[in-house]
């Protein structure tokens, strides 16, 4: 029982850390239909961003992960504004082969840079754990899943919220109609995909912390964050979050009972029942259900 | 206010519109009538830099539109209320009555309110539940809410009961005696032509007719092709 109540625990804090690797993959598929297959290697970009700033300049991660999410931001806004928005009307095919390459230029750039070695950001606090009964919560995994929880919440503020989460929630609807209003499509769109490169980038710093990466990670978060965002309902921020805690769950349920490979084919299994039971999703995706292309 | 002169276009190597001239005054509704495919929506699309002119001019208060994007059209101070209204189905009424403000920042829905009252008990409504007439009515207020000079709508009466209709378009002569013209494109070629001032009629991409729109009303050929009558 105390070994079930642990790997929930763990599984938790882990789907929670998951979420925030998906959500900006989630919010790029459902405002530009734009399936972003470099999406892990930022979050891996974002590790490196942290590691780099902590070891060359004594930046606690915590802090590091702004400066990385600044960086990230500035780089994703320019991707989407001068690469994708270019293709953004081309056939979906376009935009996966074209983030596709962006992606391996990215993980090769990486492997020269950095070298393919695993790495991780050591801090104090990422050791510690807190004892709960005969539960150990790590204590680095907790900052990471409350980070990551603040940061869905603040995302779905500021897109619900705000002057500019409205047009984006807007631009993402109806492009022609939101460009009818006066709203900047382009600047939108670039801005959408900036936030997403920054919160892969918290993310992957985040990871950094708790786990060792190397540039070859970059798809296995891609793909995950497939998994979460299409588990989650597309575009959902708050499906990504649920999507997460329960891929996270069912990995770390599925890692004390069965071995190896079949712990990774359970996430699989999840998303394949979901779908079948709920074809948009945990959350669904009405914002989304009645998009018009232009 | 809006002067189109000798304005050719087309999509891509397809000419759907020559040499087209129009022009709307200040505090004026305008409309343009005629049969499907004649090139109306184009005609507004052009207006509204969606697409682009081959040669002729488009001018609103002295400044060049065509060569400008949809959202430095806005700017300008043309609205287009486009066709099938194209609400953003899945946000609430308010919310896309606060999208129409988005040029200027404007948030008063006061006075597109007191235009369409009806609007007044809907505004936490999902746009995309309201039926076809109220989704006619908050697209228009929503048109208003950057506080256009011209208002361009498209196919107002589309899918809308007869009687909703008329109920619209009383609306109109208030919109345009508060400062913002407005330019019809209508299939009900009778009510479009009862409200304006002055109308045009648009056939296989050149303007065929125009002038006073109580003469054309009265026209032999207006009756006969648009009125069911003669």
């Amino acid at each position: 029982m105390s070994a079930f109540l642990q790997a929930t625990v763990y599984g938790l804090l882990q789907g929670g850390l998951l979420a925030l690797v998906a959500v900006g993959f989630s919010l790029v598929w459902g405002v530009m239909n734009v399936v972003n297959l470099a999406h892990g290697s930022f979050v891996i970009m974002g590790a490196y961003l942290g590691w780099e700033l902590q070891v060359h300049a004594g930046i606690d991660p915590l802090l590091g992960m702004f400066a990385a999410a600044a960086v990230m931001f500035v780089l994703g806004y320019a991707i989407q504004r001068w690469l994708i928005n270019l293709v953004v009307n081309a056939p979906i095919f376009i935009t996966l082969l074209l983030t596709f390459g962006l992606s391996l230029l990215i993980v090769q750039g990486m492997n020269i840079i950095f070298s393919a070695n695993y790495r991780s950001i050591s801090t104090g606090y990422a050791s510690t754990s807190l004892s709960m009964g005969s539960v150990r919560v790590p204590l680095g995994r907790l900052i990471a899943f409350g980070i990551a929880v603040l940061v869905t919440v603040a995302l779905v503020a500021l897109v619900n919220r705000t002057r500019i989460g409205l047009a984006i929630l807007a631009t993402g609807m109806d492009r022609g109609a939101a460009r009818l209003m006066g709203i900047p499509a382009r600047h939108v769109y670039s801005l959408t995909f900036g936030l997403s490169a920054a919160l892969a980038a918290i993310a992957g710093t985040m990871v950094g912390t708790v786990d060792t990466f190397s540039p070859a990670a970059a798809g296995s978060f891609t793909l995950l964050s497939f998994v979460i965002a299409v588990l989650g309902g597309l575009g959902n921020m708050y499906g990504a979050l649920l999507g997460g805690l329960l891929i996270g769950l069912v990995e770390s349920w599925a890692g004390l009972y069965l071995s190896g490979t079949w712990v990774n084919a359970m996430a699989f299994l999840v998303l394949v029942v979901v779908l079948v039971v709920r074809p948009s999703g945990l959350v669904g995706r009405a914002y989304y259900a009645a998009r018009v292309e232009v | 206010m809006l002067e189109v002169s000798g304005a050719s276009a087309g999509y891509g190597r397809v000419q759907v519109l020559w040499d087209i001239e129009l022009r709307v005054d200040e505090r004026e509704i305008v409309s343009l009538v005629g049969p499907n495919g004649a090139g109306k929506t184009t005609l507004l699309r052009v207006l509204s830099g969606m697409v682009p002119v081959s040669s002729g001019t488009v001018t609103f208060r002295g400044d060049l539109v065509n060569g400008r994007s949809v959202e430095q059209v806005v700017e300008l101070g043309i609205s287009h209320v486009p066709e099938g209204r194209r609400l953003f189905p899945g946000l609430s009424v308010r919310d896309n009555l606060r999208l129409g403000g988005w040029r200027g920042k404007h948030t008063d829905l006061e006075p597109v309110l007191e235009l369409f009252p009806g609007l007044t008990t809907r505004l936490d409504q999902v746009a995309g539940s309201m039926s076809g007439g109220e989704q006619q009515m908050c697209a228009i207020a929503r048109g208003l809410m950057s506080r256009p000079e011209l208002m361009m709508i498209d196919e107002l009466s589309l899918g809308l009961a007869p009687v909703v209709v008329d109920e619209i378009i009383e609306r109109l002569p208030d919109i345009a005696a508060s400062g913002t013209s407005v330019l019809l494109v209508e299939q009900d070629v009778d009510a479009a032509l009862r409200v304006a001032a002055r109308a045009y009629v648009l056939e296989t991409g050149r303007i065929a007719l125009s002038g006073k729109a109580q003469d054309l009303l009265t026209d032999q050929r207006v009756q006969e092709s648009y009125l069911g009558l003669g």
